[in-house]
């Protein structure tokens, strides 16, 4: 265990847990955007800055992304104070200008007392706030479908080339982890859309409710090896089965007393 | 100690009593077929409550790709995490009994987790059809 001291209160964690983890836990309110349980940190946002600094470092101050930054014997933390006030300010004035539209990005500037984009608003900008929770959830998944593409101002997340991604299997992780709901889908009749790529959903065998995309249930039954007719109806349509079946055991069992 | 849920479907009288106790303790607003438990008929009159059979070789565990479901060793059940949960519906569309569920009120897929060890609907049941019982390791 790491002894360290969050907002005056000297807290006890485990060893190689981040920063924000061990804040969250306190029940401390530090604004996040990229970070998600489900996937690895990686700073994007940079939103969850704190300042950490130890008795011998003479004063000095560092400001650190806490959910990067693994805890640290004697470690001093300060997660609110006028410096990182403004750092945070300055980032959502910067993605106000970038996404003007969004009312995530909006709302949250909001509780910064910013209204309007102090910087000149980019007439064409979307919602995506460059966070990759979409790339890094595909990650995980084991698809790695969609990427960063291009450079710059350019930057878009997308398929490779800029094309529908081959990799994609429509599980809709992406646009579900997506905290601008910047990402896109639609399902219409027995198809979704994502990124541009079509995909066919499984129609229950007995009531037609539409449930993953066969493409998602198939990796899911390779990778996993789950059995296929796992798949076939959907969850109402297995209670019923369920109840059945139970049904069966119960008219044995009373058959058997008598 | 180890802790089992057991269902005695012989017992069950179709009260809903169980559907009623879980949905005021999860559902919004307390509405009955939100629960995570149902009393359904499979002849007239005749019912038995389907609930999550808490799996040992649980296939809404292997379906899950992000590691949102875990085995609560301390209660046997599986719980959801929902910090991790991404609604990507795996696990609804995996579990071979349909006892994973999407609550679309509340925007969220939700499973019996045994009240973390203490499982309402065993308490209300009358007719004692459901159980939660201490077991031999």
């Amino acid at each position: 265990m790491v002894k360290l001291q969050i907002n005056g209160k000297t807290v006890e964690a485990r060893e190689g847990e981040m920063l924000l983890a061990v804040i969250q836990r306190m029940g401390i309110d530090v604004p996040t955007q990229c970070h998600h349980e489900a996937i690895e940190p990686t700073g994007n946002c940079r939103l969850c800055m704190v300042e950490i600094t130890k008795k011998n470092w003479d004063g000095w101050k560092k400001s650190v992304t806490s959910c990067l930054y693994p805890v640290e014997e004697g470690l001093i933390v300060e997660t609110h104070n006028d410096k990182l006030f403004e750092i945070r300010k300055t980032i959502l004035d910067l993605q106000l200008a970038r996404s003007p539209h969004s009312d995530y990005v909006t709302k949250m500037a909001a509780e910064y007392g910013l209204e309007k984009s102090s910087y000149p608003a980019e007439p064409q900008g979307d919602d995506c706030i460059m966070c990759y929770a979409c790339t890094r959830i595909c990650d995980v998944l084991g698809k790695s479908a969609i990427a960063p593409t291009m450079r710059g101002h350019e930057k878009i997340i997308a398929g490779p080339f800029g094309e529908a991604p081959p990799d994609c299997i429509g599980c809709l992780s992406c646009a579900h982890i997506c905290p601008t709901d910047h990402i896109k889908w639609n399902d219409k009749g027995n198809t979704r859309k994502i990124w541009d790529k079509k995909f066919k959903l499984i129609k229950c065998k007995k009531c037609g409710k539409k449930t993953i995309t066969r493409e998602f249930a198939d990796y899911l039954i390779e990778k996993r090896e789950l059995p296929s007719e796992y798949f076939d109806t959907c969850d109402v349509c297995k209670r019923k089965e369920t109840a059945e079946k139970m049904g069966e055991l119960v008219i044995k069992a009373r058959e058997a007393t008598i | 100690m180890k802790y089992r849920f057991q269902v005695i479907p012989e017992l069950c009288t179709g009260c809903r009593t169980c559907e009623l106790a879980c949905a005021f303790k999860y559902a919004k607003d307390g509405i009955p077929g939100t629960s995570r438990i149902y009393p359904l008929a499979y002849a007239k009159d005749q019912y038995v409550p389907v609930v999550c059979f808490q799996c040992d070789d649980a296939a809404c565990v292997k379906a899950c790709m992000f590691d949102a479901l875990r085995r609560n060793d301390e209660t046997g059940a599986v719980e959801l995490d929902k910090e991790r949960c991404v609604k990507c519906e795996a696990c609804v569309a995996a579990c071979p009994f349909g006892c994973a569920l999407t609550d679309t009120g509340q925007n969220e897929i939700v499973k019996c987790d045994l009240c973390q060890g203490d499982p309402v609907c065993a308490r209300f049941c009358p007719e004692a059809a459901l159980k939660y019982v201490e077991i031999e390791d």
